[in-house]
């Protein structure tokens, strides 16, 4: 049923994606909890395709904004790059696209007709509720969202500190969402103004998606009255510009995101001195290491491997935290059972202490209704239909998963957002949705790496530490296009390499002696295996079969949609016209920049030009045809040089069987850099063809 | 794996001229695998075509369009009426696809897009040598494993004759003397003694000068007679 949500809620569908769908995903794809085709949208970034990439991330990506802001990326953590040099720069380049593809958006949003005759109510507007929310609106489903506090977002709105979330992020998100025709009720307390029944009864369904909204306490001496304080009502103060009252010297206990979050909140607060006390080893800490490390670059000190015994006051006042050595955290199995050596003891100065150990949920959103509750205070569901003990009443996001992160609630809303659709078709839901795994191509081969041109991640620039922590703005600039196409270049394409179509392939061996990474193993046919395929296309085009095709940027396009693309032609005309098929490895700021007489088809690399392509170009009328590519220092691929050499040697000679002259057809190099050098390179050529006459009687 | 040669694109043209409506119909098989006639090469040839014949004024209608296998009628029988819209198919199949198809396709020529050159092997990517003649009686086991029909210049059964000079032919530099790689490969083997022995002149009623042959492999050819007999019985 993977299919399903694919069929109902993708909307981009490039060259290729069908045959894309039917293989395994890239690693950065099946990492990602939505599937983001991160590949797919890195690549349209290097061709300087903005808006196009802006529609790859979105299809899946309800909070593609704040996600380019805050999401942990594990699709970095997956890239294949880790093992030759660093991961490509994923959410940078996804920012990047975003900022530079905001008109188009702004126009592209639309009211949805609500024709299915039925409506759904969405409690929490968090990342899960969200997706659920556009997915269902999308689909023709009358929505209204419930949230109890005065704004949308969740805790992207009440908890993450703006200097991570710009909250214009989080609006442009909303405001997509929203023009679907999506009604809010925001300050509204399910629970307490209306319970879940009475909800239901209002609507044909209920999504409840209320998240962790609640922070946990500690069960410690000294840790009730003034100077304790908890991570969310904290952070919800910030978000909502109250000013939390705190001392000179606050401690932080809790080692994880929220607890970096509360300590540099702290910091931006104008408070001198901000330490962190967590059970945890440096290594062990679930914050990610890069909040940590902006985290001590902030001035934050953390005391690792200490657990909290005991608030120490000085009648009312707080004097600081008795502590406990902390021998180990984790048990034999992994699992969270720390032990103590209770007779090893510390105390650490402060005057305020804020407590971020975790969160739970606000169960009042259950209270009066029929939804039953576990003994541990756990909404019961079923995770195979989503839904709660209540018919029609379902779940999504933290609030059943556990604490998370935003791409992964707003997957589980989408799973969500399928099981009540559904339901609200009269299906049994049970076994239709989607799992999360995905097959993956494996690890690169050390022999393919070896072969792997090594190229240094574009770093992106912060704020220095000291301006940044007296500020709650955000801190993190966003690529030049310059260095996001740079970048965007790096990609190694994972995935969206060849394949073969196996009732065409006659094992006759040429892509395998044509392959500089030895992908393609030949047996009773080829196989192209993907974890040896770099996706470069030099095996496409010399198939004599035609047996081998792209799963990216398959360049047949250019061979149907060629007599477009040169267009009506005058007999008369002055300037020729001219073909280039262009590699956009170093596409450059403005893109090509050529004259008008100029055909660009934009290759992924110049490998994938066949000689069928250049003949094409002749038989619908061009004059010259320009095959442009990378210098062989700057390539990114091997041996395509040579062999594109030879493919245009070949259709010279062919045309020359035609008497058309052979330096009609020319392979050009440059790379992008100051100047313009693919005007230059281009202009000479065209004024080769310019001199010519017509090579038709 | 059979060999062929792509026909020069001018020899194309003036066979193909005089039609209105030409298909180019590659054969995805042998032919395919030496870059001379499988799908690929059929779409570049008519893609040359249409060039030419705009540079001609002419109107044609020239398309492409390959099967499996051009020799087999289970790969041609469900493209065959798509065929007969044409005047004229181009195949650039080996001798055996354009005689086969010819046969079959009723009243529309089927002409040659390739020539046809010889069974062969690939040393190397885009190398192909003849080392077989089908001469229909092997010697192989006499020879050290190198053919004298196929690779002597005159076929000679007991040679190398005086033309040999440093390992080549007379004929030409580019062609290896095949007696004298017999003769290395029988050396290395220790079987050069029986090189004493003279082959006697050959029976080439087995080969070419015997007349169009035909090989029946009895077993399958009885079943599917008595099936074909069955099946005239019924009706």
């Amino acid at each position: 049923m993977q299919c399903a949500t694919t069929a109902i809620f993708h909307t981009y569908h490039p060259y290729g994606a069908e045959i894309k769908e039917t293989r395994p995903y890239s690693p950065c794809r099946a990492a990602c909890p939505a599937h983001t085709d991160v590949q797919a949208y890195v690549g349209l970034i290097a061709q300087g395709r903005y808006n196009e990439a802006f529609e790859v991330i979105t299809a899946v990506n309800p909070i593609a904004s704040v996600c380019s802001y805050i999401c942990h990326h594990p699709c970095e953590q997956a890239c294949r790059r880790c093992s030759i040099d660093e991961p490509l720069a994923v959410r940078h380049l996804k920012r990047f696209a975003i900022e530079r593809s905001l008109q188009y958006r702004h126009a592209k949003r639309r009211h949805i007709q609500k024709t299915r005759g039925k409506s759904i109510g969405i409690v929490g507007s968090g990342p899960a509720g969200l997706a659920a929310a556009r997915d269902l609106a999308s689909i023709g489903y009358d929505i209204t969202i419930y949230e109890k506090h005065p704004v949308l977002g969740g805790m992207l709105a009440a908890a993450i500190p703006p200097y991570r979330l710009p909250r214009e992020a989080l609006k442009e998100d909303l405001d997509d969402i929203l023009a679907l025709g999506i009604e809010v009720k925001t300050n509204f307390k399910v629970g307490e103004e209306v319970t879940l029944d009475e909800l239901k009864a209002r609507h044909d369904a209920v999504l409840v998606a209320v998240g962790l909204s609640l922070s946990r306490s500690l069960n410690i001496p000294g840790v009730e009255g003034e100077g304790v304080l908890l991570a969310i009502p904290f952070l919800e103060d910030i978000a909502f510009g109250k000013g939390p009252k705190v001392g000179n010297n606050v401690l932080v206990i809790g080692g994880g995101n929220v607890a970096m979050d509360v300590a540099r909140s702290a910091r931006r607060l104008g408070v001198p001195r901000v330490s962190m006390v967590c059970l945890e080893s440096a290594e062990e800490m679930p914050a990610w290491k890069w909040e940590v490390d902006e985290a001590v670059e902030e001035g934050i000190t953390i005391n690792h491997r200490w657990g909290p015994k005991a608030v120490r006051r000085d009648n009312e006042r707080v004097l600081g935290l008795e502590v406990t050595k902390v021998l180990s955290v984790f048990d034999k199995e992994g699992r969270f059972n720390p032990t103590f050596d209770h007779n090893i003891t510390n105390f650490i100065e402060a005057d305020t202490i804020i407590i971020t150990i975790g969160q739970m949920c606000d169960n009042n959103v259950f209270k009066g209704s029929s939804v039953k509750i576990d003994e541990r205070g756990r909404v019961v569901w079923s995770q195979a239909t989503h839904m709660s003990s209540t018919p029609g009443i379902f779940l999504a996001g933290e609030v059943v998963t556990g604490p998370g992160s935003a791409i992964a609630a707003v997957a589980n809303g989408h799973r969500a957002a399928l099981a009540v659709h559904l339901y609200l078709q009269g299906e049994n839901v049970e076994g239709l949705l989607p799992s999360f795994e995905r097959e993956k191509i494996s690890d690169m081969p050390d022999t393919v790496k070896e072969r792997v041109a090594r190229h240094s991640r574009i770093k992106i620039r912060h704020l220095d530490p000291e301006t940044r922590c007296k500020t709650f703005e955000h801190f993190e600039f966003s690529y030049s296009e310059e260095d996001a196409l740079k970048e965007a270049g790096r990609c190694r394409g994972c995935g969206g390499g060849a394949v073969v179509d196996s009732n065409k392939c006659m094992a006759c061996l040429t892509c395998q002696r044509v392959c500089p990474y030895d992908a393609p193993k030949v047996e009773a046919y080829s196989v192209i295996r993907p974890e040896y395929c770099q996706a470069c296309g030099l095996c496409a085009p010399e198939c004599p079969a035609q047996a081998i095709s792209m799963v990216s940027y398959d360049v047949r396009q250019f061979r149907e949609g060629m007599k477009a693309l040169i267009g009506s032609l005058d007999p008369n005309r002055h300037e020729p016209v001219i073909v280039a098929f262009m590699c956009t490895h170093h596409i450059g700021v403005g893109g090509f920049n050529l004259p008008e007489n100029f055909r660009i088809a934009p290759v992924h690399c110049i490998s994938r030009v066949d000689i069928l392509d250049i003949l094409k170009a002749f038989e619908c009328g061009a004059d010259g045809v320009a095959v442009v590519g990378c210098t062989t220092e700057s390539c990114k691929f091997k041996g395509v040089h040579e062999r594109v050499e030879a493919r245009v040697k070949r259709i010279q000679e062919l045309l020359s069987m035609l008497s058309i002259d052979r330096d009609r057809v020319a392979l050009l190099r440059a790379s992008s850099g100051n100047g313009n050098p693919y005007s230059k390179v281009c202009g000479g050529f065209a004024e080769t063809i310019r001199n010519k006459r017509s090579y038709k009687p | 794996m059979i060999v062929g040669k792509q026909k020069p694109i001018e020899e194309i043209w003036h066979m193909v001229r005089d039609f209105k409506r030409v298909l180019v119909f590659g054969c995805n098989t042998c032919v395919a695998v030496c870059h001379a006639g499988g799908g690929k090469e059929a779409e570049t040839i008519a893609s040359l075509l249409k060039i030419r014949a705009s540079q001609e004024g002419l109107d044609m209608e020239i398309d492409h369009s390959s099967v499996m296998r051009h020799c087999e009628p289970e790969y041609l029988t469900p493209v065959i009426d798509g065929l007969r819209r044409y005047d004229l198919v181009l195949s650039t199949a080996c001798g055996v696809g354009v005689n086969f198809l010819s046969e079959r396709i009723g009243n529309i020529p089927v002409y040659p897009g390739i020539n046809t050159s010889f069974y062969g092997a690939v040393p190397e990517a885009g190398l192909f040598v003849e080392l077989c003649a089908g001469c229909g009686n092997c010697i192989l086991h006499l020879t050290g494993g190198i053919c004298p029909i196929a690779r002597c210049s005159k076929t000679l059964m007991n040679g190398p004759c005086g033309g040999t000079n440093r390992g080549k032919c007379e004929v030409s530099d580019d062609i290896d003397c095949a007696w004298y790689l017999i003769v290395e490969r029988m050396k290395q083997l220790g079987t050069l003694d029986r090189l004493t022995e003279i082959q006697p002149p050959r029976d080439w009623s087995t080969a070419r000068d015997g007349g169009p042959r035909r090989v029946s492999v009895e077993h399958i050819r009885a079943y599917e007679e008595a099936q074909t007999a069955k099946e005239g019985g019924k009706a």
